[in-house]
């Protein structure tokens, strides 16, 4: 390693971090006094509003994966919300009954020659938290009936809520003022003293604003909310089998979207002093995703610089271009030139950004995620270890129960007018391995997802340790206990192996998404305690994966994404672990090695259900060998029995070899007398 | 009008209005169909359809409502509108797909879709810039012939617009239904992967398909300036999501289904701005769009494309 003397080069790449957040700090906080322009104030202050707005929007989209069309509807509700409750629009009448709200504030009587009304009086730093509130609210609603939906039904979906909003806030005049827009909404107070009409200060609101809710999504982002969310972006029917809530986490990114949006909409509507319809329609929705998409989905920094970038193109570069267009025009006497307006052609500008982002560069201006380093050789070429696991005694030992860890009994499953499973009974004892065996189609993988709660049962029973789990949810019967791998792996592309590993622990965590933003000793000690868990699980792989582990899995060699898929599954802690052709693809050194590391896992008092076609394998590690063909069990005993079996004979090889093997078996023992 | 009328005159309204809807909604099934693909720029080939009719007829010398046509000249003049129109958007689509949309095909997540709205947001500001916001007066060749049924009137428009409608859409399901090529795109359709091992030329079902659809929403672009007399660059977004909600309506990928699908939307349109309030036709429109996908994401006739994901 050679030592440069750089002076650059000795800041860590924290220090450098640190010293370009301290630089953006002290510009945005000495920007209004520096160049003291109320119009680019105010623009920075849009813009502000914008970044937080793709802020909420990249939860949803970045973070979750949900494509939120409507999302300004959310904006609208935090508008409207504080537009009505600070304005004259709504003034009922007065009752004794408003004197409590009168003595907190939010409230006032009043009297315009005729009987005394009410009017709202709500402050604006009220209304911003419990706007957030309102619009989550909103959140759920319209989430709820929607995320079971695919993902671009669920953005045609959103664009119709999107477009409801707006059309019932142009439609309910009595309380919106429809078209014409609301009137008179208060601006600001703090310290008794009225925002006015400075931009300043909304500058100032805006940027703290947009600071908090970076700083929201950074905490979101790395933590257990936040890996689950990239886990259900990523493969939605694997994260569900890891143990992620699917419907709890899309709502709770959809609330905490809404939530940004709600209180965008009090800052906006406070600043401009007026909400119509038009404010909020689809243009507003997809000039946000363009904001996003342009950023990097994903990407915190990304999403704020797109917002950025974008509402400053709108309002300083465009209308200065045009000035110059229109002075050129002017000089030669072009009238075309002379009245072009160039912020016309934002909208087109968008459009070509979407296209151009999408077809040349779609993680954006700032990825979410940087390239990884190589390995370098030495880890490239690192021995294999045999014998099993390494670090063993790392690991606590399971204990298994007693009795049965799994019984299935009767459980028949019907596709269409196909039998895929029929009345199939297997019981894995605790801490035995159990090995199921059968032709291809003959419902071994049926059988995996009927367990896991993948595939609906036409009847039977599983029961875990003596409680049911058939008709659990996937997440669910993780959290019971039952992990599994999938015959053709289904990591999480996109992820890290540490991270793939991390987001097996989920329901084995507790940590929420407001302990997320908190970050507490509490919360920070269980991320510690995770992250040292899943590296010695990792670890148990030894030099195969615990140099990769900041890899991205796309880049790792099938064995190897083999074994981070049995490595999540193990950092749920189960009982009992369903491994699906674990050794399939795998050339024979590797299959010994994994054999081995397989027997270490049961000699740890792990209980394994398997579905393998190696024999071999299923000799090694089997005490017990379940065959199916055609969805019935057609036999069950010790592998060396099971091999000699008449039936098994014909389901994998057919009648006539059967006769053939047979005789051959035959001649060979008349031989030998 | 007695309620009957009323009934019977929204009913002519609605078959109208949704035989519009029906085409465009087919542009929206074909593509799903074999793409999975929502095209949004599908609403903008729409709206890009009535201008062009209204350059063809303007072309024509027709502005308007100056000039009257009947018999053989009336004929020629629609057919050549509306050929000319579904020729051009036919290709728009066919450019988008080829140039555009074919570089994402293969993309996970809503890369594809993301690039239709950027296409549709570009097709739109074109002709808002070209053409300006205002509304514009469609040419209007039609005679002032209509009937009388109680107090209801059947006007010569509708009429032609139902022919027009049903000529198309048979012509599409005789296609798709007895064609080398439209047994292709069916083939596609179920499993692309697959029609392309049995020798199926993917690419060019994919354009056809886009063509076809693409020409279908131009020929509803017409429609809708020879109904209303009159088009803008606005009209594509509501007409669009009205089509797509019947889509979904009918069952996405499901051609029947898209055509009963419009018809539907078309009457409950009618209907509702008749009966309940105009400004409040939109809501419903979109309410049965989210009750449909929640609670029969099939649609009524059910899927015809199998779930690839």
């Amino acid at each position: 390693m050679s030592v440069t003397t750089h002076p650059s080069a000795s800041l860590s790449a924290a220090q450098k971090k640190k010293l370009g957040l301290f630089l953006l700090t002290l510009f945005i906080l000495i920007f209004p006094y520096v160049h003291d322009n109320d119009g680019d104030i105010d623009s920075m202050a849009n813009a502000a509003a914008y970044a937080t707005l793709a802020l909420g929007l990249n939860i949803v989209v970045g973070f979750a994966g949900l494509l939120d069309l409507g999302y300004a509807a959310f904006f609208a509700i935090g508008a409207y919300y504080y537009g009505i409750l600070t304005s004259f629009q709504v003034m009922p009448l007065w009752s004794p009954g408003w004197a409590p709200l009168a003595a907190l504030g939010l409230v006032e009587k009043m009297n315009q020659g005729g009987p005394d009304l009410v009017h709202f009086t709500l402050s604006f730093w009220i209304a911003l938290p419990t706007a957030a509130l309102v619009a989550a609210f909103f959140g759920v609603l319209f989430g709820a009936p929607t995320l079971r939906l695919r993902g671009d039904y669920l953005a045609i979906v959103t664009l119709g809520f999107g477009e409801i909003v707006p059309i019932v806030a142009r439609n309910v005049d009595s309380v919106t003022n429809g078209a014409a827009g609301l009137n008179g909404v208060q601006a600001p107070h703090l310290f008794g003293s009225s925002f006015g009409v400075s931009a300043t200060p909304y500058y100032y609101v805006g940027m703290a604003l947009v600071a908090l809710l970076i700083f929201i999504s950074i905490r979101l982002r790395d933590s257990r909310i936040g890996r689950a969310w990239m886990a259900l972006r990523e493969d939605e029917t694997a994260a569900s089998a890891m143990g992620v809530n699917l419907v709890r986490l899309k709502l709770l990114a959809f609330a905490i979207g809404a939530a940004f949006a709600g209180m965008t909409g009090v800052f906006f509507v406070a600043k401009l002093q007026t909400a119509t319809p038009e404010m909020f329609g689809f243009p507003v929705s997809t000039m946000v995703l363009v904001m996003v998409v342009f950023g990097g989905m994903g990407s915190v920094w990304g999403v704020v610089l797109g917002a950025a970038i974008l509402q400053l193109l709108q309002s300083w570069f465009l209308k200065d271009m045009s000035g110059w267009v229109n002075a050129f025009g002017d000089m030669i006497g072009v009238q075309w030139l002379a009245h072009v307006d160039l912020v016309q052609s934002m909208e087109l500008i968008f459009g070509i950004i979407l296209v151009v982002m999408m077809l040349f560069r779609r993680d954006g201006l700032i990825p979410a995620r940087r390239k990884q380093p190589l390995l370098n050789f030495e880890q490239q070429h690192a021995e294999v270890r045999r014998g099993g696991f390494v670090g063993l005694d790392r690991i606590p030992k399971w204990q298994p129960g007693r009795g049965n860890a799994l019984e299935v009994r009767g459980v028949t499953v019907k596709f269409g007018g196909l039998t895929a499973l029929n009345k199939v009974d297997i019981t894995v004892p605790a801490g035995g391995v159990v090995a199921v065996i059968g032709p291809n189609g003959s419902g071994k993988s049926t059988l995996f997802n009927v367990i896991t709660g993948l595939v609906h049962a036409d009847g039977g029973s599983i029961k875990l340790e003596g409680a049911e789990i058939l008709g659990l949810a996937p997440h669910k019967v993780l959290e019971q206990g039952v992990a599994r791998t999938f015959q053709n792996i289904r990591l999480f592309p996109n992820l890290t192996v540490l991270e793939n590993v991390l987001i097996g622990q989920h329901t084995r965590l507790r940590t929420g998404a407001i302990a997320a933003v908190l970050r507490l000793a509490g919360t920070r000690a269980e991320e510690a305690r995770a992250l040292r868990w899943a590296m010695d699980i990792i670890g148990l792989f030894g030099n195969r994966l615990t140099p990769r582990a900041n890899q991205i899995v796309t880049g790792l060699s099938y064995a190897n994404r083999r074994r981070v898929e049995i490595a999540r599954a193990l950092a749920s802690r189960p009982k009992i672990l369903l491994l699906d052709e674990p050794t399939a693809g795998m050339n024979p050194a590797e299959t010994l090695e994994l054999a081995e590391q397989i027997k270490s896992l049961h000699e740890l008092g792990l209980t394994i259900l398997l579905i393998e076609h190696k024999l071999d394998v299923v000799t090694t590690l089997a005490s017990t060998v379940v065959v199916l063909d055609h969805g019935d069990k057609i036999a069950e005993g010790k592998p060396e029995d099971v091999r000699r079996n008449d039936e098994v004979l014909t389901a994998y090889l057919g009648r006539a070899v059967r006769e053939a093997v047979k005789a051959e078996a035959l001649a060979e023992s008349a031989n030998v007398v | 009008m007695t309620t009957t009328d009323l009934l019977l005159q929204q009913t002519i309204n609605g078959l109208s209005l949704g035989a519009m809807y029906s085409l465009l909604a087919l542009g929206f099934t074909l593509v799903y169909g074999i793409l999975e693909l929502i095209n949004f720029s599908h609403f903008n080939i729409f709206m890009v359809g009535s201008f062009v009719a209204m350059m063809v007829l303007q072309a024509l010398g027709i502005e308007g409502q100056s000039v009257i046509l009947t018999g053989l000249p009336l004929i020629g003049t629609l057919l050549a509108a509306f050929l000319a129109t579904m020729l051009v958007t036919g290709l728009l689509g066919v450019g988008i797909e080829r140039f555009l949309l074919r570089r994402v095909r293969y993309v996970k997540g809503p890369a594809a879709m993301i690039t239709t709205i950027g296409v549709s947001y570009i097709l739109l500001n074109v002709v808002l810039l070209t053409a300006g916001a205002d509304g514009k007066n469609f040419p209007d060749p039609l005679p002032p012939i209509q009937f009388a049924i109680g107090d209801a009137v059947l006007r010569l428009r509708e009429i032609m617009i139902w022919v027009i409608a049903i000529v198309l859409m048979g012509g599409l399901t005789w296609f798709v239904g007895f064609t080398r090529m439209g047994k292709a795109m069916r083939a596609t359709a179920q499993d692309p992967e697959a029609a392309r091992m049995m020798g199926v030329e993917v690419d060019r079902v994919i354009m056809m398909a886009f063509f076809l659809g693409s020409a279908l929403a131009g020929a509803g672009g017409v429609i809708f300036g020879l109904y209303y007399n009159y088009t803008s660059a606005a009209v594509g977004f509501n007409a669009g999501l009205r089509a797509f909600t019947a889509a979904v309506l009918g069952g996405i990928g499901n051609v029947p289904g898209a055509m009963i699908g419009g018809l539907i939307i078309g009457v409950i349109e009618a209907m509702g701005g008749q009966f309940i309030a105009t400004e409040w036709t939109d809501v419903i429109i979109f309410s049965i769009l989210v009750l449909v996908l929640v609670f029969r994401p099939a649609g009524l006739l059910g899927r015809v494309a199998p779930n690839k994901s």
